[in-house]
């Protein structure tokens, strides 16, 4: 099968999936757990070509390009690795959802939504031109507003996806907004090709300047990230697990995308990412210390999380270091397992907000409590989990640079990292604590179709921790790809 | 052969520990007896592998285990790893056995027998690891392992917050040799401590500041005063048998970690301006753990801070960097973790028999308790140094070395300090066994699964004291790797 046709067909499943989605779902009335299990199979079935396209050897002169009108496609090495784990996220969430959304009457529309949502993020990251880019940016936007509210019933979520529907589109409206500065400044949109000085413009750089506010706010750079906590905190905890576990991060593998692909350079891209990254990480540690509410808690964690995966990403760039930014994509791809499952956990108690109503928990749903501690012991980066080999794979790289900035960085990396462990321990305490609380009785008891998935993506957090081999394989490409971007101009 | 010995070591303990978890509560009611009998058959095969040492040959396993940067999985067993790993097993073995009488069977007791094995795996795998990434994972599991047994088994009200504390402080102690550790892999280009062995070269400035950082890092671990203050609260809360394993051997890994990469990756020339530094950071422990140990009320909290004592006799000894000093901690870690493991067990005795805690509210207890005053005196004369028990020897060691330092005002002043140590043991063993019988202190029958560990304890105690002679040899045999082995 030729490279186009496997990089074009994802999108073509996913968007013949939603149709038929709501089709059934409306036509044959069908139940959310067939929904959710034909929405499963559909999101793994655009898997496999995505796949597929790795198997062939990958140097720059190999993406594949693809073009459908006046979309253009691109399968750089980043797009499929961020895609794919969306894609697998997805399916899984999708499994989740079965039992999680209950409301008979408005399956029909998560479901859908669900698809574009994914749908959305992957034509994002695999954009081969800013056009393309802002229209999948807003289809992914648009489902992501629209499930952050779907518990319309609650006031809380209502206003939620209000506050993220008015700061998002205040980010898309300054992505557009920089894009049109672009493409003043170059006559070109493509993010492969196009004037080679495009970087030195004003009118340029005015541009991208704007679309990383614009996009900043997509992946919630410290101070845009206001809208974060509420969003994700307040969404069903399917939809919180697909925001904060790959959502988010796709974004800022979209503003890294845009900075590469007008051919800024490396080394000053990767100097604003430390410095961003350190604000990212140590604002969110230090809020996320003082939440009490565990989603809330979760959301904080993400924006400390992603600030991580800049850092190492930063590293990357700045001392052209690829194995720093094939670092920063494995945590990337175990923070989206771990946080995904962390949120699939706080899903089981929908009446428990605060950290002490987890007391008994290990009691009453050892499960959820195992699920928990395996995901918050990730994320804490206790070995040997996925997090602590992706922080360990990130010292090796930060720690071989000498000059001061990469020193005082590291330190503060370290120390966010000691930080953390102040609010992930409590909640796993809290889990196993006996005796249980009182808010613990009204837990809803897990089914098969709650504890398969958890079981699942646990299983698959060990894996990538205690075998990291072959996921490290899967993405050894990016960091080249994103370092010699610039020459394909 | 070798390299299965060496996975049996580690395995035993990891399959029983799945085994335990995935039995669940059906294990209950033998959960003890399979975690000693794992104890004990990975102590055997530690033993099982002391004749292809004594013919000169090393034990290692290597498997890849990250090939894209380079990580493997290495264990290796030489000698400077044998007394620490011997100790591990032994004290693990006596600490589970001892858990048959001091912990209730309930609902949880498998899992405490699992997270007991996964302390003692932690424990062996940190010694036996020849990888930095390998030792890193083992050094943190034995952290969490014990930290969850503290959180989950506590005594008292406090046990969330004081588990958080040991995780913090400790963590962070972690995170210091991390960076050493990641900087030695950066510069060595491998993760194998195969690089330590043939040295490693760093820029004079880098090779203090790695230094500074382990030797601190390792420091939080052996609770070297001012780096001490997680270890009082964390021993009083934890049960028993864990107490006796963070006491005994968790402790000395951080003179392992000191053994393993600063001593051994560095040149003598390297170390020597730490040398002082360690003698006088050592001395301080050395008294101030004393001193607390006199102030103290609580029975469990003395011999909790006579460790921070004891631990700057180790520091003292490694920081002289003469070859007696050097034998002299490496024994004092042996001798510690037997006196060390029988004070705790004659406490936790005498807890049991009185329901007290405060050693005020007790005395007198010769009367009633013959038996538990003979081997407590054993105990408490052991850790005063008094001959021929075996911690005289080491100490006699520790203090040659701090003569033959040339700093003689520093070894002068450790072996005056030592007075201490006398004062608090005696006094220790006198409140509790002589003095007045306080009325309405009733004596409760203590199990016998508690005596009899302590009581063979006790003889351990005397006969390695008489009989030093293949434990010296052990301890020489190390120094061969340390300090580019010209003695």
């Amino acid at each position: 099968m030729s490279g186009e046709l496997l990089l074009g067909l994802p999108l073509a499943i996913l968007a013949g999936g939603a149709v038929v989605a709501y089709l059934i779902a409306r036509l044959l009335k069908a139940s959310g757990e067939v929904l959710a299990v034909f929405v499963a199979l559909v999101l793994a079935l655009a898997v496999v070509p995505l796949v597929a396209i790795r198997v062939e050897p990958a140097s720059r002169s190999d993406w594949v390009l693809l073009s459908v009108g006046s979309v253009l496609l691109l399968g750089d090495p980043g797009a499929l690795v961020v895609g794919s784990i969306a894609l697998g996220l997805g399916s899984i969430v999708s499994l989740y959802s079965g039992r999680y959304i209950a409301d008979r009457d408005r399956v029909k529309l998560y479901y859908p939504l669900l698809v574009l949502l994914v749908a959305g993020l992957l034509g994002m990251v695999m954009a081969g031109d800013l056009f393309s880019l802002y229209l999948f940016c807003e289809l992914m936007s648009i489902s992501a507003y629209a499930l952050v509210a779907f518990r319309r019933e609650q006031g809380t979520a209502i206003e939620a996806g209000f506050k993220y529907l008015i700061v998002g589109s205040l980010g898309t409206a300054l992505l557009l907004f920089g894009i049109s500065f672009v493409y003043r400044a170059g006559g070109s949109l493509l993010l492969v090709s196009g004037p080679a000085d495009l970087a030195d413009r004003t009118w340029a750089r005015a541009g991208m300047a704007c679309m990383w506010v614009g996009l900043g706010v997509k992946s919630a750079l410290v101070p845009l990230h206001t809208w974060l906590p509420d969003a994700h905190g307040r969404a069903p905890s399917s939809v919180s697990a697909m925001l904060s576990g790959i959502v988010v991060p796709s974004a800022f593998y979209v503003l890294l995308k845009t900075g590469v692909g007008l051919g800024f350079r490396a080394e000053d891209l990767g100097l604003l990412l430390i410095g961003l990254s350190l604000l990212n990480m140590t604002l969110g540690n230090l809020m996320a210390l003082v939440q009490t509410d565990v989603k809330r808690l979760l959301a904080y964690s993400t924006v400390a999380q992603v600030g991580y995966v800049m850092f190492a990403v930063g590293v990357g760039l700045r001392y052209a270091a690829p194995d720093a930014i094939q670092a920063g994509f494995y945590l990337l791809l175990a923070h989206a397992a771990m946080k995904g499952l962390a949120f699939m956990c706080t899903g089981v108690s929908p009446s428990a907000a605060d950290v002490t109503s987890w007391r008994g928990t290990a009691q009453r749903l050892p499960l959820v409590a195992a699920a928990l501690a395996i995901s918050l012991g990730g994320l804490a980066g206790v070995p040997p989990s996925a997090g602590f080999v992706g922080k360990w794979l990130i010292l090796i790289r930060s720690l071989r640079q000498t000059d001061l900035l990469a020193v005082l960085a590291t330190l503060l990396f370290l120390v966010n990292g000691l930080v953390s462990l102040g609010y992930y321990l409590p909640l796993i305490g809290a889990a196993f604590a006996r005796p249980a609380g009182p808010a613990i009785e009204t837990r809803v008891r897990p089914s098969a179709w709650i504890g398969l998935p958890l079981v699942g993506l646990g299983g698959l957090v060990l894996a990538i921790g205690i075998h990291p081999a072959p996921w490290l394989e899967w993405m050894s490409d990016v960091g080249p790809a994103l370092l010699t971007w610039g020459a394909l101009r | 052969m070798q390299a299965i010995g060496l996975s049996m070591i580690l395995g035993a303990p990891l399959i029983a520990s799945v085994a335990l978890l995935l039995l669940r509560g059906r294990s209950r009611r033998y959960a003890g007896w399979i975690a000693a009998l794992v104890a004990l058959f990975s102590l055997s095969s530690t033993f099982a592998l002391l004749p292809a040492l004594y013919s000169g040959e090393v034990p290692a396993l290597q498997l890849p285990w990250i090939p894209t940067v380079g990580i493997q999985f290495e264990l290796r067993l030489d000698w400077l790893a044998l007394p620490f790993l011997v100790t591990e097993g032994a004290v693990t073995l006596v600490a589970v056995v001892y858990s048959w009488g001091y912990h209730h069977v309930d609902a949880r007791t498998h899992l405490y027998y699992a997270l007991l094995m996964l302390f003692a795996l932690g424990m062996a795998g940190t010694t036996l690891a020849d990888s930095m990434f390998l030792f890193y994972v083992f050094w943190e599991l034995m952290l969490v392992a014990s930290c969850v047994l503290i959180a989950v088994w506590g005594e008292g009200e406090r046990r969330g917050a004081i588990a958080l504390k040991y995780f913090l402080f400790t963590h962070f102690g972690s995170l210091l040799v991390l960076v050493s550790l990641i900087t030695l892999y950066v510069a060595a280009g491998t993760d194998s401590f195969a690089a330590l062995r043939t040295g490693v070269s760093l820029a004079p400035a880098l090779a203090n500041t790695v230094i500074v950082l382990f030797l601190v890092g390792f420091c939080v671990k052996m609770a070297v005063f001012p780096l001490h203050l997680w270890l009082p609260d964390a021993h009083t809360v934890a049960p028993m048998s864990v107490t006796i394993m963070l006491a005994a051997a968790m402790l000395s890994m951080g003179a392992y970690g000191i053994l393993r990469f600063p001593l051994s990756a560095f040149t003598p020339s390297q170390m020597a301006p730490f040398a002082v530094p360690m003698m006088v950071g050592g001395l301080i422990s050395e008294v101030y753990g004393a001193a607390m140990a006199l102030a103290e009320q609580d029975v469990k909290r003395i011999i909790a801070y006579s460790s921070v004592s004891q631990m700057g006799y180790v520091l003292f000894g490694l920081g002289s960097l003469t070859r007696e000093g050097i034998i002299g901690a490496t024994l004092h870690v042996i001798y510690h973790a037997i006196v060390k493991a029988l004070l705790f067990m004659c406490v936790g005795v005498v807890i049991r028999a009185t329901g007290r805690r405060s050693i005020s509210e007790v005395g007198g207890l010769r009367r009633a308790m013959p038996l538990a005053a003979v081997y407590t005196g054993v105990g408490a004369l052991a850790i005063a140094g008094v001959p021929p028990l075996g911690v005289f020897d080491s100490e006699w060691m520790i203090f040659a070395g701090g003569f033959r330092s040339g700093h003689l005002w520093l070894g002068a002043l450790v072996v005056l300090g030592s007075l201490l140590t006398v004062a608090y043991a005696l006094w220790f063993w006198g409140r509790l066994f002589f003095g007045e019988h306080p009325e309405r202190l009733e004596i409760r029958a203590v199990p016998l699964a508690m005596v009899v560990p302590t009581v063979v304890l006790a003889f351990l105690a005397l006969i390695e004291g008489l009989f030093p002679g293949p434990l010296f040899a052990w301890a020489q045999q190390g120094l061969a790797l340390l300090l580019g082995g010209t003695w």
